[in-house]
Parts: structure tokens; sequence; C-alpha cells
């Protein structure tokens, strides 16, 4: 029964991304095809192309297909009516380097303000994979942590530091960086699992203080640059300038494994588990579950995940700062998470949404009361800092937490 | 919180800090000339005073509250500056030492205010939620430090002249040691008395000290705990503020000055044990000594101060390790 209802799943997951594809690839072949030039000349053509313009009608007709999830016939509508509404954001982020090529009239392809704008969302990608990682310690396992900037932080100094001085090739490299991201996962969870949340939010911070003064530190100024950080050579296919779109498209599936990797976990006998034991951790070693294995299990795929969300990061920036391993990377990630909605799934992902899209908009805005003149962008932290209050005091649910709650997971 | 535990435990752990401070003190001894000695146990426990007043605040207010109230460095940032505007706003006509008195007063009556609005508008409907509490005073923190720098500008105040005894330099073995730092050990050791005295000599005293080992049973005897709470942080608060007044005047007053000391206070209420106020005390006199002797190794035999952050951090972090609720706090 089981196995039939995965196969179901995965049949209509697969028929969603043809239906998104197909079409506008089609129709992109047909024009090359008819006028004689390269597929590739075509979709990057600057504007309107035949490719968005389809891309575009696909978006509609999936969007009308949602909204009238009601009238699929079962088993898809219930697919429909749980997941439509991910799975068109999905497709819509994956023909948005066109749409966005269409909107402002430039290329997806070459530099262009298509190309500035599919950076500020691959930016967002790795913010969005960074809090779904911190959603699962704070919001699944219920443990605090304010370190989680060495995982991201040690993520991209390792891949970086691996690549530039022991030549290392990217994969193995990667490889070294989330095995360190899970093992210092692991090490955390020895004293997480032997202290109240409290002391474990301590030490998480003084962790990630440590390792970020030592890269900060002028001691391994030869290794790791010190205040200024480091710079390494990415290699060419992979070049997020040269090959933004790669880069755009790498780091969406990156995030959509990982979320689907989360609430596949989450919905398991095991994710389970992990539920009862945070809302009543007493009751559930009652029942034969202890912590220590569950808690572990978290820290130790977070840890990897944020680790994951580091190499990505040092890739597009193609070098890290000591900025990495900072608190901010621990606050980012924590304020994504309530303000969209603490231990819901899509809670992250619309927090750095939002948040990374706020921040865009706020920076250069320039507001006149009277006879002051505010620039909104120079008091950023201020208003993340307000922002943290009132989603604390006033909307704690985040903006995913009412509307899925009894649905799948309260 | 347990009742009737056993005093062994507390006993080898205080025997542990002793040992250690003696160590510490065994290395200065060793490492350098008997004047830098002295100067360096001066330093430490003008840092250990400085940690002390930050921490006490913490380590009562969590055990009371069961609240970490990170803004703690803030509420020791806006204590200078709250200071230095009283100071200025009394203007030249009066006394330098009368100043200097109002200014202190001023930071820990205004510090204890806000604490105590900050608890009952902003705390207080989080007790269900103990770990958005965190959360919301970190945003605070971050709103304040903020704020400071958008009025005051990011450079920080020009900084006042406290009265004229202070401004002089002692004699120790030796070595110069600035009257300053000694006001600042002075300070920090009457409030300390001052405090431990509050909490075990009067009423006021006994009823937190109940609270932090039994809420509901305080609750039943009768006694307005809400009103107690509110007390209690406002007292953590005013005491950062009024610390974050006497360190301004040497280190700056400048919109970051908390961020260093929370976290050395944080360290110092974890190693002690988050609610013990005797932990807390023996914990900062450690940290402090610690850093002070840390901090000179660095200078003599490395040419960079991270020992001194960096040592503090690990044994912070070795101490979890080993007792996973600091050294005088109760198991979970």
């Amino acid at each position: 029964m089981k196995t039939s209802m995965d196969r179901q799943g995965a049949a209509f997951f697969l028929g969603w991304l043809v239906a998104t594809w197909a079409p506008p690839l089609v129709v992109a072949g047909m024009t090359a095809l008819r006028e004689g030039r390269s597929l590739g000349d075509v979709l990057c053509a600057p504007g309107a192309t035949p490719f968005s313009v389809t891309g575009v009608a696909v978006l509609t007709a999936l969007l009308l297909g949602v909204m009238g999830a009601r009238r699929w016939p079962e088993p898809w509508r219930g697919w429909v009516e749980r997941h439509g509404w991910r799975l068109w954001t999905v497709s819509l982020l994956m023909l948005m380097p066109y749409v966005l090529a269409w909107l402002t009239r430039s290329s997806a392809c070459r530099r262009g303000p298509a190309f500035f704008w599919e950076s500020i969302f691959i930016e967002t990608f790795i913010l969005a994979l960074l809090a779904v990682s911190y959603n699962l310690v704070f919001g699944f396992a219920g443990i605090l942590s304010f370190g989680h900037a060495a995982f991201f932080g040690l993520g991209a100094y390792v891949t970086g530091l691996l690549m530039k001085h022991l030549g290392w090739n990217l994969f193995l490299s990667g490889a070294v960086a989330l095995l360190t991201g899970a093992l210092l996962g692991l090490f955390m969870s020895l004293v997480a699992l032997r202290t109240r949340g409290l002391y474990f939010a301590l030490f998480s911070l003084a962790l990630a203080e440590v390792i970020h003064m030592l890269a900060r530190n002028r001691i391994l100024v030869h290794i790791t640059g010190a205040e200024d950080g480091f710079v390494f050579a990415v290699p060419a296919w992979i070049n997020p300038v040269r090959h933004r779109l790669l880069f755009y498209y790498l780091a969406l599936v990156s995030l959509v494994v990982a979320f689907a990797f989360v609430y596949r976990l989450l919905l398991s006998p095991t994710g389970r588990v992990f539920l009862a034991l945070r809302d009543n951790e007493t009751r559930a070693q009652m029942l034969g579950f202890g912590p220590l294995g569950y808690k572990t299990f978290a820290l130790v795929i977070s840890g990897l995940l944020a680790a994951y969300a580091g190499v990505l990061r040092a890739l597009l920036n193609k070098g890290a700062s000591p900025n990495v391993l900072s608190l901010d990377f621990t606050m980012d990630p924590l304020l994504m998470t309530i303000l969209g909605g603490t231990a819901t799934f899509d809670g992250p992902v619309v927090g750095a949404f939002l948040l990374r899209f706020m921040e865009y908009l706020l920076r250069n805005a320039q507001f006149r009361v009277g006879p002051w003149s505010v620039n909104l962008g120079e008091h950023w932290a201020l208003l993340l800092g307000l922002l943290f209050i009132a989603a604390v005091l006033l909307f704690p649910q985040g903006l995913m937490g009412s509307r899925q709650k009894g649905q799948e997971i309260s | 919180m347990t009742q009737g535990r056993p005093v062994s435990p507390h006993r080898r752990a205080a025997l542990a800090a002793g040992l250690f401070l003696v160590g510490v003190v065994v290395i200065d001894v060793l490492l350098f000339p008997p004047a830098q000695v002295g100067v360096i146990l001066l330093s430490g426990l003008y840092q250990a005073m400085l940690f002390f007043l930050v921490a006490s605040g913490l380590a009562i207010i969590f055990g009371l509250l069961d609240v970490l109230n990170l803004a703690q460095g803030a509420f020791f940032m806006l204590g200078a500056y709250v200071g230095f505007g009283v100071y200025r706003l009394l203007g030249e006509g009066l006394a330098l030492g009368l100043r200097f008195a109002a200014a202190l007063l001023a930071a820990l009556l205004i510090g204890g205010l806000l604490g105590a609005l900050v608890e009952r508008w902003l705390i207080r409907p989080l007790y269900v939620r103990p770990l958005f509490q965190i959360v919301l005073t970190l945003g605070l923190a971050m709103v304040i430090r903020e704020a400071v720098r958008t009025l005051y500008g990011p450079a920080g105040l020009i900084p006042i002249q406290p009265p004229a005894p202070l401004r002089t330099t002692l004699t120790v073995l030796g070595a110069q040691f600035e009257t300053y730092r000694v006001f600042i050990i002075g300070m920090g050791g009457g409030l300390m008395l001052a405090t431990w005295l509050l909490l075990r000599r009067t009423r006021l005293g006994i009823i937190i000290r109940a609270g932090v080992e039994d809420r509901e049973m305080v609750e039943a005897l009768g006694i307005p705990v809400g009103r107690v709470f509110t007390l209690a942080f406002a007292l953590g608060s005013g005491l950062a503020a009024l610390g974050g007044m006497i360190a301004a005047p040497y280190i700056g007053a400048y919109p970051e000055m908390g961020d260093v000391f929370l976290l050395n206070a944080i360290i110092v209420v974890v190693l002690g044990g988050m609610g013990s106020f005797e932990g807390t005390m023996l914990a900062s006199l450690l940290v402090g000594l610690t850093r002070a002797t840390a901090e000179q190794i660095s200078l003599e035999y490395l040419d960079t101060p991270l020992l001194a952050s960096v040592s503090i951090l690990l044994i912070m972090i070795l101490v979890l390790l080993v007792r996973p609720s600091g050294l005088f706090g109760s198991e979970p």
C-alpha cells in the first residue's frame, strides 16, 4: 500500500516536472529549428523569448490547476491539495530566470539586470537552505542553538582552504566540508544531550565564537587571511559569474532536495519521535524513546545541511571572510524561522525570501519625514531587532504557522 | 530545582575552583617578576568586578525567572550613556565629585526602571514560551544598540572626568597602576557585598531565594511573585547599567561596549552555575584572573591578544563537558 502511494506520488511529481519544462523547451526547440539558430541562442535572447512566453503560459495553467484542486480526480486531488502551492512555487522559481529576463528586457545568461536578480535569488536560496537546517534543530528537535554560524562558516572555510592551499578538487573538499559540519554537530550533541536548553545555547554560542575568533586572528593569517578572508579559484564550469544560470539551478535544486529530505524525515516514524521528544520529553522517554540518538541525529543532519549552504556560499563569493562565522549567520536563520513559522516546513523558506527581499528593497530606500530624511538601509540592524521583538510578541506562529497547523504537523 | 541536594559536589567544585585560582597565581609568580604579578592580580580583579556586575544580574534573573537576559550588555552600555548625559546636564556649577556620584546613581535608577518596564511589558507575556524569551532579549539588545548608534553616532561619547583623586596613578610593588581601576575594584567589591547581604539578610532576599528554589510554593504562601520578579529584573539590569557607568570613564562609552562584557558575563554564569549567586562571585574572579594572566602571557610571548578570549571560552567548554550544569549549579 505504502509503496504504491510512493510510486503514485513519484509519478505525480515527475509529471509536474515534465509539465513545467516540456512545453517551453519544445516551443524553443521548434523556434530554433525554424530560424536555424542554436537552442542556446534562442534561450539566451534578451527580452521576451518563445521560451519565456510559453513558460509564463504554463505557469498560469498550473496556477489555475492548483486553484481548482477540488476538481482533480482522486488520487491526484490529494497530492494537489497538499503540495500544489509548493510545486507551483518550485515551477515558478525554475522558470524565474527567463521571467526575469522578460521583465527586465535582458538576457537570462549574459551580464545584465536579469543576471543581477539571479544572484539575489541564489543568495536567498542559500539562506533558505541555512534556515531549513536551523529549523530542523530549533523547530523540530526543540534545541535552541546560537552556534549555527559555525556550521555554515566552517563549510565555507573548509572548502575554500582545502582547494586553495592543498589544491584538492571541488568534490573532495566539499565532501570534507560536509563531514566537518556533521562532526561538529556530533560534538555539539555531546553537550546537548547532557544539558538543559539554555546551557546548550550558551555552549554553542561560545564554540562558534572561538571559531570566529580563530578565523579573524592574525596567528593564522597565512592560511585564513585573518580579517580580510581569502579568495580561491573556483573551477571554470561552476564559476558563478560565467555560468550563473547553472549556479542558479544548482542552488535551487539543493534547496528543493534539502526541503524534501527534511519533509520526508519529519513525516517518517523517526520524525514523529522528534516531535514527541520536543513536546514532552519525559512522556516520550516513558514510551521508550530516549532523546540521545534523536537529538544527535538532528544536530548531525542540520550541521551537514548548514555546511552545504556554506560550501555554496563560498563558491558564490569565490572566497570567504570571517563574517560567515559571525553571529549574523545565526541570527538570520533564527529570525527567518520565527518569521516564517517555527516547526513548519515552508516557514523558513518563506522567512528567508521575506527577509532577503525586504533587506534589498529597503537598503536604498530614502524616506522624508518632515525635515528629516531617513535612509532605512543604514538602520537595517535596528529594523531587524524591532522585527525580532514584533515577531516574538505579536505573531509567534509565524506566517505559515496558523495555516499549516493541524494540517500536517502541530 | 531539587531539594536537599548533597553538599559534596559543590564542595568539590569549590575546591577545584580554588585550586585553579591558586594555579593561575603560581603561573603568574613563575613567569613574571613580582611587580608585574601585582599588576596582573589587580587588573584581574578589576575585570572580575566588571564581569560580576553584568553577570550577577544574569544570575539573579535566570535563577528567579528562568530567563536568560541577553540584553544585559545593552543595559551596561545604556548605563554609561545615561550617566554621561546626567553628568553633562548638571553643568560646571556643581562639584565634580557630586556630578560623578549623580551620574552613577542615575545609571542605577534608570537602568533599573528600564529593566522593570522590559520585564512587565515584554518578558511577562512570554513566560509560557521560554525559548522565545531569549530570542526577544536578543532582539532587544540589537534595538538598544542600534538606537544608540543612530542617535549618538557610532564613534561613542567624549569621556568624562572622574573626580581628581581618581585621576592619579598608584605605585604597586614598584609598578604603575591607575587609581580609577582600584576605584572600580572597590565599587565592585562593595556592590558584591551589598547584593550578597540583600540576598542573604533581608526579607526581599529571602523571597527571591525562595522563588529560585520553588516558585509555586512562594506563590502559594501569598507572596506577590509577579512584583518580586519585576523587582529582581530591575535589580539585575540596574546593576549592569551601574557597571557600565563605572567602567565607561576608563574604557569609553560606545555602542558596542556591552558586547564583550555580555559574552564574558555569560561565561561567568555558565561556569558558576546558572542562578547560583555565590558561584557567580567565584566564577567572575576566576574568569577575571585567567583573562588578565592570559593577556599578559600573550603580550609577552605571543604577538596577539587571542589567548585571553580563547582561554576563557575553552575553559567554559571544558567545564560544560565535565559538569553540564556549571560548578555550582544544581543538576537538572
